[in-house]
């Protein structure tokens, strides 16, 4: 990756937070500053931008913790389904 | 959530809050439901330009993961459960002069904590034309590029990276913001 901007918002925001042109503004700006700037290939910068004070949001992403084994077994299911849809609409493109 | 260090007054984040470590939770989770490890692509060598036009005379392209809407295949709306029949597999473009009806439907984006409901969470084309407006880009190009998330890296390398790279020497752009959804 030549230049990367992180955004430390739950996955969906990468331009920025919903109905706020500021966030949104301020994320460009960052990417286009290292578009400018950065000196090296993978130069990486973290916004400074906060998704909520409160970061527990990020223990839910993919945590098994929450999840029995009959849980498991059936995102397993569902994750078959979806897979086999994908591969029905690739082959057909 | 915040704790103090020990002797001090000084305040540390909470424990988890570091940015979340994607690739392991991902290879973590897959393997929990019974798949063999993913392998992320990644190089030893990778390129680097340095923008040579300055930004205020450069022609900027947008690629974006977002996958135009297709009325036929059921819900892509804010929240919508992850909607594999409304991948695409092969690249698109569309003109960047009005704001084309892109969704985020196909992509696992963060369900529990967002919706999808603001198309400027996922694709900076307005703010692009403001950053334009403001004299801070010189132009956009004329047209957006849509990159399939494709599950094959063999077709993204080899078929779909080179399409988008040919598209935006066509649209004679100095550089691109790819933006992943």
């Amino acid at each position: 990756m030549p230049r990367f901007l992180f955004s430390d918002f739950p996955l969906g925001n990468s331009a920025g937070r919903p109905f706020d042109v500021a966030s949104q503004a301020e994320t460009l700006e960052l990417g286009l500053q290292l578009l400018e700037r950065a000196p090296a290939a993978r130069t990486t910068m973290q916004s400074p931008l906060r998704w909520s004070a409160d970061a527990s949001w990020k223990l839910d992403y993919l945590d098994l913790a929450k999840l029995t084994p009959e849980k498991i077994s059936e995102r397993r299911r569902e994750f078959d389904v979806v897979k086999a849809v994908a591969k029905t609409k690739r082959e057909a493109s | 959530m915040t704790t103090t260090a020990p002797e001090t007054k000084t305040v540390f984040a909470a424990e988890h809050d570091v940015p979340i470590p994607y690739m392991q939770r991902t290879r973590d989770y897959y393997r929990a439901l019974g798949f063999s490890p993913y392998r992320w692509a990644h190089f030893v060598d990778v390129p680097f330009t340095p923008l040579r036009t300055p930004l205020t005379r450069a022609r900027v392209a947008l690629i974006t993961t977002a996958a135009p809407f297709q009325p036929e295949v059921g819900d892509q709306g804010p929240g919508a459960p992850y909607n594999a029949a409304a991948k695409f597999y092969k690249v698109y473009s569309v003109p960047a002069e009005s704001m084309p009806d892109l969704r985020i439907s196909h992509v696992g984006y963060d369900r529990l904590h967002t919706s999808a409901e603001d198309i400027g969470t996922y694709l900076p084309l307005a703010r692009l034309k403001e950053a334009v407006a403001a004299g801070r880009i010189g132009a956009l190009g004329p047209r957006l590029h849509g990159a399939p998330t494709n599950r094959s890296q063999r077709v993204t390398i080899e078929i779909d990276n080179p399409e988008l790279l040919r598209r935006c020497r066509e649209d004679g752009v100095d550089a691109a913001v790819l933006v992943p959804s």
